[in-house]
């Protein structure tokens, strides 16, 4: 039996340790990708807020090799290993992820991904940054906005992509939107990518039973694929679409967990009365000790004996 | 107790004979002080380590963060279990019409309110900041089974007094004429005590009726504090304290630890008041009964605490019986369980253990055991916590008492014998007007009165 147990526990550690020596592979097409912008005080500034809402949690403070306990453990963001990876290697991994470290790329945009690496590198005294040559696109539009509408006899959300070109407004065609419902641990895919027509129209197909907020609100959010082309381009839209879900605070109602105050009534009754019926005897007790002391003999008369 | 009672015992001859055995040690006597002396000097150098708990905080004891609840809490359950015996006795034996119970059961009570007395302060040794004590009641949730054992504790200790207390009465209206020998403040004493008893029919009638009151009182209160500190445990989720029966094993866990304290109480009695002629061999012969009797059940509670997490084996029991039974603890777990109650079983089936003396080592032995039966209870589980140990020096991790919180756990040991010190000699231990009704009544016809 205890032979057993040891040959199932080697082969779970031996399976344990190969995987934590693979490698993770970054695509070489991926490998030489650059920023597009070039890392600032600034960046780095807004990078240090995402790693800590974003990665903090498992991969500790930079430098200080707190890491989480998993396998593959994560890697502390100021060691040489980490910092052995390219521009888009870093990007890669961040983006997709790998068990255990989850994909950021519904959480993050390109550009706060380019952020928080911006802040990584910050720990590499060596490091020099090499920032993507500016690439001209076709379409060469400026200031792009994304706009939000519900089809409500469609059940479906449109988006309008327009930017400025040679000072005039004018819709965005064939460019990839995507959007997404914010949820509590990022943001959920909507229907899946889509292209905008010429008239830069595109249109989701919104699910019926997306729960929202109390009164049905939904925070939407859309973004174009390519920032490299559009630059940061999203928007943030609240819509009454979702079912509206009424979630009580646990503290709300009568329950053990909640203060005094909020005793359930049974323990409030049963408690209640059991100590005032034990005391009310004990007080009765003390109250016919008086009783005793008065039902005895008056002086002029004699003793019993 | 019958709620009549014949005083012609009042007139019989035999009550002087009687009174005077029984009073003869009240009072203050040379050997008295040098005990009181030993005992006070002893509780200063403990209350003196307390001073350094005050100050220093928790630290200075082998608390930490995985054993919080150590040798404090373990001996709040010793003295909450000690305590319970006085309803054994009085109550349950008592009213079901054993007559052999009537001399001790004044031991037993006295036994009853120096534990629970103690009890309390034992609790607040428990805590590094005390002043905060009356946040117990400013903030408590009646949720809490914390403020539930607050409440049973309380209640608990005033009925034992009280019952302690009525029953003492009609013995202090006897003795306050016959202890002339004692101090002045003592006889005055005796005389507010005694609240104008006279023996008036009228008076035993409402005594009586107040002491079954107090007897039927006692017993779901008595029950209650012990389950309620078992459910300080038992509530949580964590391995070996997660069991359904925590209740009724703590509840016969106490009448073991109780009786046995009853007859260590008893041997010293009999032999220092030289009252061989009260506590009889017969009473030890009895208490030797008893303490099989309650010893079995106490097995049987045991075999069920241990067979049926050892037959399912979950993962965290399984690590925690591992540690009871041939790891870490295993040692003390089964000297506890043998020499506490497998040996005690054995051989006090046989008449010759159930002398008084013999009875008294095994007594002894068991409560002792029975202290650290508790220990084994609180310490080996949080040992054994569900998340992982880490981040902490590997000296955290293990539970090691230090001499401060051994000191303070043996002042609160010293306390308790203190009041039944001094209960033992400023006032009858054993009950005049019970036995002596008991003596005249059955060997003379009297008419009631």
């Amino acid at each position: 039996m205890k032979k057993r147990y040891l040959s199932l526990l080697l082969i779970f550690v031996i399976t344990l340790r190969l995987s934590a020596q693979q490698e993770w592979i970054v695509p070489a097409e991926n490998l030489s990708k650059l920023s597009t912008f070039a890392f600032s005080d600034s960046t780095r500034k807004a990078g240090m807020n995402l790693y800590i809402t974003n990665c903090k949690s498992c991969h500790g403070d930079p430098g200080k090799n707190n890491v989480i306990k998993l396998v593959p453990p994560p890697v502390d963001p100021a060691s040489d290993r980490m910092q052995a990876n390219t521009d888009g290697g870093m990007y890669f991994k961040i983006s997709q992820g790998r068990m255990p470290m989850p994909t950021f790329k519904n959480i993050l945009s390109p550009t706060d991904v380019w952020v928080v690496i911006s802040y990584l590198r910050s720990f590499n005294p060596k490091y020099a940054q090499e920032v993507a040559p500016k690439v001209l696109t076709g379409a060469m539009v400026q200031n792009v906005k994304i706009h939000l509408n519900w089809l409500k006899e469609k059940d479906q959300v449109q988006a309008v992509v327009s930017g400025t070109k040679d000072k005039i407004e004018q819709p965005v065609a064939g460019a990839e939107v995507k959007l997404f419902a914010k949820r509590y641990f990022g943001n959920l895919l909507i229907d899946e990518a889509r292209n905008t027509d010429a008239q830069g129209q595109v249109l989701f197909n919104f699910p019926k039973d997306l729960p929202g907020d109390s009164t049905g609100y939904v925070q939407l959010l859309a973004r174009l694929s390519d920032e490299e082309a559009y630059g940061e381009s999203k928007s943030e839209t609240t819509l009454q679409i979702g079912v509206p879900t009424y979630k009580p605070p646990l503290n709300e109602q009568r329950a053990m967990w909640n203060v005094v105050q909020k005793t359930p009534i049974w323990l409030l009754l049963s408690y209640t009365f059991t100590v005032l019926a034990v005391w009310a005897f004990i007080f009765y007790v003390l109250f016919q000790i008086r009783a005793i002391s008065k039902s005895g003999l008056s002086k002029d008369q004699d003793t019993i004996d | 107790m019958s709620s009549e009672i014949n005083t012609g015992f009042l007139k019989d001859k035999r009550l002087d004979t009687i009174a005077a055995d029984i009073l003869r040690p009240v009072g203050i006597t040379q050997g008295f002080l040098v005990w009181m002396a030993f005992l006070s000097i002893s509780l200063a150098g403990c209350i003196y380590a307390y001073y350094i708990q005050c100050d220093k905080g928790l630290i200075v004891t082998g608390l930490r963060d995985y054993v919080s609840w150590g040798m404090y809490i373990a001996n709040f359950v010793f003295f909450v279990a000690t305590s319970l015996v006085g309803m054994l006795i009085s109550s349950v034996l008592g009213m079901i019409g054993f007559k052999w119970v009537k001399p001790i059961a004044r031991i037993a009570e006295i036994i009853a309110v120096a534990f629970a007395a103690i009890a309390g302060l034992v609790i607040v040794s428990d805590m590094g900041r005390p002043e905060r004590l009356p946040y117990v009641f400013m903030y408590g949730r009646i949720q809490s089974p914390i403020l539930w054992d607050v409440t049973v504790v309380t209640t608990y200790l005033v009925l034992s007094t009280l019952l302690y207390f009525i029953p003492l009465i009609p013995d202090l209206a006897i003795s306050k004429g016959r202890i002339g020998h004692t101090p002045k403040w003592l006889q005055s004493t005796y005389e507010t005590l005694s609240v104008k008893w006279d023996h008036t029919p009228k008076q035993y009638q409402i005594l009586l009726k107040l002491v079954r009151i107090l007897l039927i009182l006692i017993i779901p209160t008595a029950f209650a504090i012990h389950t309620v500190t078992s459910w300080l445990f038992a509530v949580t989720t964590r391995p070996g304290w997660d069991s359904t029966i925590f209740g009724p094993y703590f509840l016969t866990g106490a009448f073991v630890a109780g009786s046995a304290a009853v007859v260590i109480m008893m041997y010293f009695v009999r032999t220092n008041y030289k009252l061989e002629k009260y506590l009889t061999d017969y009473h030890f012969d009895m208490m030797g009964k008893l303490i099989v009797l309650v010893s079995i059940v106490y097995l049987y509670f045991n075999i069920n605490e241990f067979l049926i997490p050892a037959y399912k084996l979950k993962t965290a029991e399984a690590i925690h019986l591992q540690e009871l039974f041939v790891g870490e603890h295993a040692f003390l777990f089964w000297t506890v369980q043998l020499s506490g109650l497998i040996l005690p079983i054995i051989l006090l089936l046989f008449k010759f253990f159930r002398k008084p003396f013999p009875i008294f080592i095994i007594g002894t032995v068991m409560l002792i055991a029975s202290w650290f039966k508790r220990l084994l209870i609180v310490v080996p589980t949080q040992e054994n916590p569900f998340l992982p140990r880490q981040f902490v020096p590997d000296a955290w991790m293990v539970y090691q008492p230090t001499i401060v919180e051994t000191a303070i756990t043996m002042g609160t040991i010293l306390m308790a014998v203190m009041i039944i010190t001094v209960l033992v000699k400023f006032f009858p231990v054993i009950p005049i007007w019970e036995v002596a009704e008991e003596e005249c009544h059955t060997n003379n016809d009297q008419p009631k009165v």
